[in-house]
């Protein structure tokens, strides 16, 4: 008894798309939430913890919203696997059903399914703030009844009832019943395919067995032999897979019509929402794509102008602590290597924080008010030239706050190509790693005058780039659909939700799961990078550390040279004779004609694991060897000379051409495992890798011709 | 010959019409989950900025549906 007690149960949400489950996963699970939406990480399915009042904890997993067990694409796909296959980890003890009270008539079809596999499963009917403000009165009793099942009226969005719902996803947990309530009688051919199913595979539940038998073709945990097996029952029987599947939706409605007419008592008429007028003008011919021009041309300007000062904040933090740390720490390499090497590469990341919040910031609160469902209506047709969907536009949104979670985002494209295309495209659209690196190279090489009225130079150059990622995606969206052929139907048909206002502990929680993801998932790659680039800069082959040394004391003394000066010559030298200089030094050819020196070459390779890592890299290399303050990192990029022609690095086309370069090249190598695994080759990401790879070559040397 | 029926885009602009079939079976099934089925009152609302997509009304759920959708399902005169 104890011991079931003990034992970890696993609880599903499940419901259609815009239900309110991720407001009630938040609201049961909180801060409690794995995620993994950035470097190396990548879940398929939301999971957190929830703890009962009695102390007992289980997993609540998040599927992804989906209409039926038919699915049309790959994220519902996820849903119909999961729940017709008892061995999967994420199969679960008991369902919670997330039903919107408001449009019962339309939310029931899943959950008949769902009862006629016998999974234990409870309703929660959320939404019923609204559905109480609008007049629509819902009988729980009476659907408890009929279902079979228990239903709590609930809000995820004032909590109302969450405690009863926590209370009684215990209690069913507990006894594992799951309602005698059937709603399909499978046909004839249905029954002798589901026998037949049940037969070879030893099941007990018929309709699971016909699930099986429909998607076949694709159920991940199937075998070549099983899927054989089943073509062969299916084609026995005659089964006409999608005939039958219309037929069943149909006969399900007709079921369950009269218990949501019998439940739900609403008023004559259906209330005018706001969402009409709302959307008058948001789809309107000619305000609705400039309400997105304008939406779009806000968020730039948010990034950029609204974080100066939380930044400056961090920037000081930093500088203090650098300061502090060298003053109590003893003069010894392990000082060196904390605040030349982990600090610097730290601070160059944590400082763009601000930038990154405000980004996810934007992108959810977009998605939680209905405006993205807009954006995919507005543009579908638009997309579509470019051999993509409108639900890519979603997709390229999100890749402005990061690519891997925005190509996972493409999985509700239901057409193979406009899917692959997508997902090809969406690395060029400047993410938030990128952001560290233009902020840096514009604050660098563009003057900051005002330009109009509240635009500034930098922070159109900082457009400009985002548009160039933009053109690049669309760019390469028209080649691919020209070269790629399929004969697939591909599909719109989306549901434009009501416009509702955001609800602040959803952004909350997004924003802080991004971000601190970010902060983890990158911080560890540009810990232990920065901590080998430091090593690298620091010691060299054979003694050419010390001759450096030797050299730089005298040309030091040959020109009289101050205390200072002394000091950064001879970290110029140590640099160029250490490890890192000899790398730098190998690829220089070949980036010399873009302009870079070999301390950007050093910068170049790094940022091959992930861009974010060129800031860090950066501080790391110039604040070898001066253990004043560290963080003045733009000082003395634009100090930096060639060493044989003695004139600038950093000049507007060198910071143009890098600037160039990093809008188009593929560095980032969890972006490459994600696209290896929504595309299930290492063709995809290897193409996508050679062709960003070589524009960003092409263009950042055109650039660099152009201005120089 | 007289047609005993429409499609979707002959609606103009605030006029309805009950659906009477599909004729894309996979649409159809992607339809009808989401509740759009044979009998339901379909409004038009208006068509896409760009042209090739249609806003409507189905029984109070507003949908999205591309043109070829639109015109795969019939609807009555
Ligand atoms: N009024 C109200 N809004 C809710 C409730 N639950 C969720 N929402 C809102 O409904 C929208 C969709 O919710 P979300 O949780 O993202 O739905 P999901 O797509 O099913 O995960 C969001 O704008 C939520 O803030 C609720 O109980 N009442």
């Amino acid at each position: 008894m104890s011991e079931a007690r003990d034992k970890l149960l696993n609880i599903a949400l499940v419901g259609n798309p815009n239900c309110g489950k991720s407001t009630i996963f938040n609201q049961l699970t909180g801060l409690r939430q794995k995620t993994g939406n950035f470097p190396g990480i990548t879940v398929e399915i939301k999971e957190g913890r929830m703890q009962f009042p009695s102390g007992r904890q289980a997993i609540l997993t998040d599927l992804p919203g989906t209409y039926s067990l038919y699915p049309t694409s790959s994220d519902e796909k996820i849903v119909a696997s999961v729940l017709t296959n008892p061995k999967d980890a994420h199969y679960p003890n008991v369902v919670i059903y997330v039903a919107d009270a408001t449009h019962l008539e339309k939310h029931l079809l899943l959950l008949t399914q769902l009862l006629d596999l016998d999974i234990p499963v409870m309703m929660a009917l959320n939404m019923s703030d609204t559905a109480e403000e609008i007049g629509i009165k819902v009988n729980a009793g009476v659907l408890a009844d009929r279902l079979g099942i228990p239903v709590v009226a609930i809000s995820g969005r004032t909590g109302a009832n969450i405690q009863k719902l926590i209370a009684e996803i215990e209690k069913l947990s507990d006894s594992t019943a799951f309602s005698e309530k059937h709603f399909y009688p499978l046909q004839e051919v249905e029954k002798q395919v589901a026998e037949a199913v049940c037969l070879n595979f030893s099941l007990t539940n018929a309709y699971q067995a016909l699930l099986l038998a429909h998607h076949y073709e694709w159920l991940p945990f199937l075998s070549e032999q099983n899927q054989e097996t089943l073509r062969a029952i299916v084609q026995d029987k005659g089964l006409a897979s999608l005939r039958f599947q219309v037929d069943e939706t149909l006969d399900r409605y007709d079921r369950f019509t009269p218990i949501v007419q019998e439940a739900v008592q609403r008023p004559p008429q259906f209330p005018s929402t706001p969402t009409d007028q709302i959307d008058a003008v948001v789809t309107h011919r000619w305000w609705g794509p400039l309400l997105f021009f304008f939406v779009m041309l806000l968020v730039f300007q948010a990034i950029y102008d609204w974080s100066t000062v939380p930044m400056d904040w961090i920037e000081q933090f930093f500088a203090q602590l650098n300061v502090w740390l060298t003053d109590i720490l003893p003069v010894h390499w392990s000082t060196d290597l904390i605040t030349d090497g982990i600090l610097a590469g730290l601070s160059g990341i944590l400082v763009f924080i601000p930038q990154i919040a405000i980004l996810f910031f934007l992108i959810t609160v977009l998605e939680e008010i209905g405006y993205m469902a807009r954006v995919v209506f507005i543009f579908d047709k638009t997309m579509r030239r470019f051999g993509m969907n409108g639900r890519s536009v979603v997709s390229l949104i999100s890749g402005g706050a990061c690519a891997v979670p925005a190509i996972m985002s493409s999985r509700t494209i239901g057409n193979w190509k406009e899917r692959l295309i997508t997902t090809m495209v969406t690395p060029f659209i400047s993410c938030s790693a990128r952001l560290p690196v233009y902020a840096v190279l514009i604050g660098l090489a563009v003057p900051d005058k005002r330009v109009f009225w509240i635009f500034s130079w930098q922070s159109l150059t900082f457009g400009s780039m985002y548009a160039l990622g933009v053109v690049a995606a669309f760019a390469s969206g028209y080649l691919m659909k020209k070269v790629l052929h399929t004969r697939e139907s591909s599909y719109l048909a989306i549901e434009l939700p009501v416009y509702r206002i955001p609800h602040w502990r959803n952004l909350w929680l997004t924003v802080w799961e991004k971000v601190g993801a970010f902060v983890i998932g990158a911080g560890k790659i540009i810990l232990v990078i920065s901590m080998v680039l430091w090593a690298l800069a620091r010691f060299g082959p054979g003694d050419a550390m010390a001759q450096a040394a030797t050299k730089a004391r005298q040309e030091a003394q040959k020109q009289q040279l101050n205390q200072t000066e002394a000091a950064d010559l001879l970290a110029a030298y140590q640099l160029e004779a250490s490890y890192a200089g000899y790398l730098g030094k190998v690829i220089e050819p070949a980036i010399r004609p873009l302009g870079y020196d070999w301390k950007i070459g050093i910068a170049l390779i790094a940022s091959f694991a992930a861009r974010e890592v060129f800031v860090g890299t950066m501080s790391t290399i110039y604040s070898i060897g001066s253990s004043e303050d560290a963080f003045i990192l733009r000082e003395k990029m634009k100090k930096a000379r060639f060493e044989d022609s003695g004139t600038p690095v950093y000049t507007l086309a060198t910071a143009l051409s890098l600037l160039v370069f990093y809008a188009l090249a593929m560095q980032c190598m969890s972006t490459m495992a994600v696209v290896k695994r929504e595309t299930g080759s290492w063709k995809w990401p290897l193409l996508q890798f050679s062709y960003m790879s070589l524009m960003a070559y092409l263009l950042a040397w055109v650039v660099y011709n152009v201005f120089a | 010959m007289q047609r005993r029926y429409r499609t979707i885009p002959d609606l103009k602009v605030h006029e309805s019409a009950h659906a009477l079939a599909f004729e894309d079976p996979a649409l159809a099934g992607k339809l009808t989950a989401m509740g759009l089925l044979p009998g339901t009152l379909i409004e038009m609302v208006r068509t896409a900025p760009f042209g090739s997509a249609y806003y409507i009304k189905a029984d109070g759920v507003r949908l999205a549906l591309r043109e070829e959708e639109a015109s795969s399902i019939l609807i009555d005169v």
